[in-house]
């Protein structure tokens, strides 16, 4: 009668290729009851209901590693003690600073750019004629966990040169499957039930994807965005590679001068952006979900 | 079509070598994998009726697969140096995730009914567990592993970003060599054999689930 | 053709595409202004499909649709659904709306101002037996199965519809609730006399909800279309009878009342404080072991054995048993023959509206309906063959 769990498990559907979901037989007629498919939402970064739990260590999780990176960068010396080649490498306002918004701008945009392609497209592949493309994708976007975001971005650099558009296509391209693979799923699961009651109360095919299935998809669908946007949060720390910027910068540097304490700063600062994005992610999840579901 | 023969043709010529490093790639996926399923399918099993415990060890584990990859990396290079090491441990705490979290689900997913049969039989908590409670929850549990290696073939590959092995040093070598004959294909070279890595080993564990399922579970 | 035909198929077909045997062939059925019509049958018959192909959710590949006499065949299948009240058996309410919200649905898309719908659904909700200052803004998922049920249907009703499609819908819910449930449907029914079209697999169900029942075999061939005393009557074939099942003869008691019909014999009577000779005698007279006390209204009170009224004294209020057997005039065949199954004297004794004394049903009585409810079916059948 509900959607099936919305915040889901990790999934593992669609992975199951021994046992493809039948086709619909037309000859079982309408007597067939429909059992409303129990599809679960599936993305590694999808969290169960006990993970509210997660919505409050979060945070404190990140005051603890912001309040630790705090007190390290000041016992560093920067300016006094420290190697001149570290004080440099770390200076807030001309380094840390700029590689943060950089990263934050290229995170931004490739989120958008996942979720203005995406959603439409996810959309478009749960209609006919398209529909029975579905499945093929959501395989796709399975077997695409295992690409290597490094060597795409490396790939998008040989194509399109340096530089920050072609970071954010790169990143793009790779958070694309995980959100459009949610958007199907989302859209696929609510109950047919619900879908048959409202065709039969006289809505347009477009009235019931509007004021029904996309509403009641909207949790799987934001899990979507949620793990585009960690992903790319991600994956901006490579940009450094291609000229791009952000804080991979640092702990490239941290990397090339064999500085602990550069390394330390740069992926502490960035696993703090993550987590804090992620978690603002989960909070939005959590009070964007429609009452009543 | 051209340049995708003569990939081929670079492909042929380093058969060797890009079997090695796939080799390569394909050990850290294999121990990260081993320690990750021994300790989260004990974990699982340890927590699975403890709520509070059961939580904590799921949203830890989640902020792990939070944190971006290079950071996670990097994080571990003070403690354990340069090499395969740091990536290892980081990838095993990215690996936990996944295969804790199918493993809590299976062992809710065993009907209460069976359980209550077999204890009403005199079946003992451990007899409980390794004749009734694992078997049952087996295939989605290693639905979980299945994904977990998915994503650590993937991350693996920037293993070489911290000086350790694998597909990753074809990506890298390319990257150095830019312009230069050859430096795309090496990119290609890294990116397709570490999906194909990825496809295999899936497929590897696809076959292992079926074989130890027993008949009756399979759909 | 019936003059007051609301809903008509003619000829309608349904084959789906890449499979030869039609899944409704050629199915041409009326349903009549204010009636239930319960299409019932095994499952795979095509009964659902024959439900959904009256509001175009499938859509025929051959055959009219008539509405009122208008031909619905072709028209906007949206515009046309929102005049025709659905229920399913999974019920399909929106689970991010409120009750209300749900259903204020179709009046919403019709245009309704907002008070006309506010009243509407403040209306609905009594009529379906639920507090509207309750519901109104509850969720789906805050409503037990029965009370989702009805708002199921109050959401149907929504826009006050001539015409109901109800597929199974009370297939999903417990027997004590789906039972309060039809009880409650029919007498929302007798006041709002809406034309229903109501498909189940359940026979009972069907004989309980249906004016009249189609019973369908393979593809949606109709076997026999009639009241259900008919059918229970006169099942015209085994496939029929196979599917009433057995009792179909009690189930037909259900359909024959205690009235007029029903010529109720005089039955031995006396009051307290008579002689008794003469009421002996009377049940000498009508070959009975008993005598029936009346009290001073009328009220039948106890039945008293003719061997205790021997020695000429007057009977007293405690003499024999009391009769705790009884039924109403208007009441089925089917009640006074279980009051029969449970009184002293194998008779079930039947008082006025007031209580008092009005006869009593024998065995005979049952019989002799039931063989008078056969004849009368067989007839309208030779009648019905000798005409086409």
């Amino acid at each position: 009668m509900s959607m099936t769990g919305a915040q889901g498990r990790i999934g593992y559907e669609g992975q199951e290729k021994d046992n493809p979901e039948p086709p619909p037989d037309p000859n079982t007629g309408s007597d067939a009851t429909d059992a409303a498919p129990t599809e679960q939402p599936a993305s590694w970064f999808l969290r169960a209901r006990e993970m509210n739990l997660g919505l409050k260590l979060a945070p404190v999780a990140i005051a603890l590693l912001g309040l630790g990176l705090f007190l390290y960068y000041r016992s560093l010396g920067l300016g006094t003690t420290a190697p001149s080649s570290q004080t440099s490498a770390l200076e807030w306002s001309t380094k840390l600073w700029p590689q943060l918004t950089q990263h934050l701008t290229i995170a931004f945009w490739s989120t958008i750019i996942v979720v203005v392609i995406a959603i439409p497209l996810g959309i478009a592949l749960t209609r006919e004629p398209l529909r029975r493309y579905g499945p093929a994708f959501v395989s796709t976007a399975n077997a695409g966990q295992a690409l290597p975001a490094y060597g795409l971005l490396i790939i998008f650099l040989t194509l399109m040169g340096q530089g920050l558009t072609t970071v954010v296509v790169a990143l793009a391209v790779y958070a694309l499957l995980p959100v459009l693979r949610n958007t199907m799923v989302g859209l696929d699961g609510v109950d047919r039930g619900i879908i048959e009651a409202g065709r039969g109360m006289g809505m347009t095919r477009g009235q019931v994807l509007t004021r029904i299935e996309l509403p009641l998809a909207v949790p799987v669908i934001l899990a979507g965005i949620r793990v585009a946007m960690i992903l790319n949060i991600g994956m901006a720390t490579l940009a450094f590679l291609i000229g791009g910027g952000g804080l991979g910068v640092t702990i490239s540097v941290g990397l090339k001068l064999q500085q602990n304490e550069v390394l330390l700063v740069g992926s502490t600062l960035v696993a703090i952006v993550a987590l804090s994005f992620d978690w603002v992610g989960a909070v939005a999840e959590k009070y964007l979900r429609p009452r009543g579901v | 079509m051209n340049s995708i023969l003569e990939w081929f043709g670079y492909v042929a010529e380093r058969y060797d070598d890009i079997l090695e490093t796939t080799w390569e790639h394909a050990q850290l996926v294999l121990v990260v994998i081993g320690v990750a399923t021994t300790v989260a399918v004990l974990l699982g099993v340890y927590v699975q009726r403890r709520p509070t415990l059961r939580a904590m060890s799921l949203s830890i584990t989640g902020i792990f697969l939070t944190i971006p990859s290079l950071a996670f990396f990097a994080f571990f290079i003070p403690v354990f140096g340069i090499g395969n090491r740091p990536a290892i441990v980081a990838m095993i705490l990215y690996a936990l995730l996944p295969i804790l979290r199918n493993t809590v689900t299976g062992l809710d997913a065993v009907p209460p009914a069976v359980v209550e049969s077999a204890k009403g039989m005199g079946m003992g908590t451990m007899r409980q567990l390794f004749q009734i409670k694992l078997p049952l929850a087996w295939p989605i549990m290693m639905a979980g592993v299945r994904i977990a290696s998915l994503i650590t073939v993937g991350i693996a590959a920037i293993a070489v970003l911290v000086g350790g092995d694998g597909l990753g040093s074809y990506i890298q070598s390319g990257l150095t060599r830019l312009g230069l004959p050859n430096s795309e294909f090496s990119v290609w070279t890294g990116v397709v054999f570490t999906v194909l890595l990825g496809l295999v080993l899936d497929a590897m564990w696809a076959t292992i689930q079926r074989f130890t399922t027993t008949k009756g579970q399979r759909i | 053709m019936s003059p007051d035909a609301k809903i008509r198929l003619d000829h309608v077909e349904k084959t789906y595409p890449g499979t030869k045997v039609p899944a409704v062939e050629s199915l041409s059925l009326e349903v009549y202004e204010g009636e239930i019509l319960v299409l019932v049958g095994p499952s795979g018959c095509g009964k659902s499909t024959t439900l959904r192909l009256i509001n175009r959710m499938i859509e025929p590949t051959g055959g009219r649709i008539y509405l009122d006499d208008e031909d619905v065949t072709k028209v906007n299948a949206d515009k046309l659904r929102r005049r025709i009240g659905y229920v399913i058996q999974q019920i399909g309410l929106f689970p991010h709306q409120t009750i209300a919200q749900n259903i204020a649905t179709v009046p919403k898309m019709l245009g309704w101002d907002k008070a006309k719908v506010a009243e509407r659904i403040d209306r609905l909700l009594t009529v379906v037996g639920l507090d509207p200052d309750t519901y109104r803004d509850r969720y789906p998922k805050e409503l037990s199965g029965g009370q989702a049920q009805r708002v199921g249907v109050a959401r149907a009703l929504g826009a006050d519809p001539e015409i109901m499609l109800m597929d199974e819908p009370f297939g999903a819910i417990d027997p004590i609730t789906r039972d309060r449930l039809q009880n409650e449907f029919l007498s929302v029914q007798e006041d709002l006399r809406k034309t229903i079209v109501f498909v189940t697999h359940d026979i009972d169900e069907a004989i309980k909800m249906g004016d009249r029942i189609a019973i369908l075999g393979d593809r949606s061939h109709i076997r026999q279309i009639d009241t259900p005393e008919r059918i229970l009557a006169f099942p015209v074939d085994d496939f029929v009878r196979d599917f009433i099942g057995e009792g179909s003869t009690l189930k037909g008691l259900h359909f024959e009342t205690v009235d007029e019909h029903v010529t109720l014999e005089p039955y031995p009577t006396m009051h307290v404080g008579e002689d008794p000779t003469a009421a002996v005698a009377r049940a000498r007279e009508a070959g009975t072991d008993w005598v029936l006390l009346l009290d001073d209204q009328e009220h039948p009170t106890r039945w008293v054995p003719v061997s205790d009224l021997g020695g000429g004294s007057t009977v007293s209020s405690d003499s024999g048993s009391e009769v705790v057997a009884k039924v109403s005039l208007g009441a089925t065949l089917f009640e006074a023959l279980e009051q029969m199954l449970i009184s002293e004297a194998a008779v079930s004794p039947v008082v006025r509206e007031d209580g008092s004394f009005y006869g009593v049903v024998r065995l005979t009585h049952l019989n002799k309906a039931i063989r008078r409810a056969r004849l009368e079916a067989r007839e309208h059948y030779a009648q019905l063959e000798a005409t086409s």
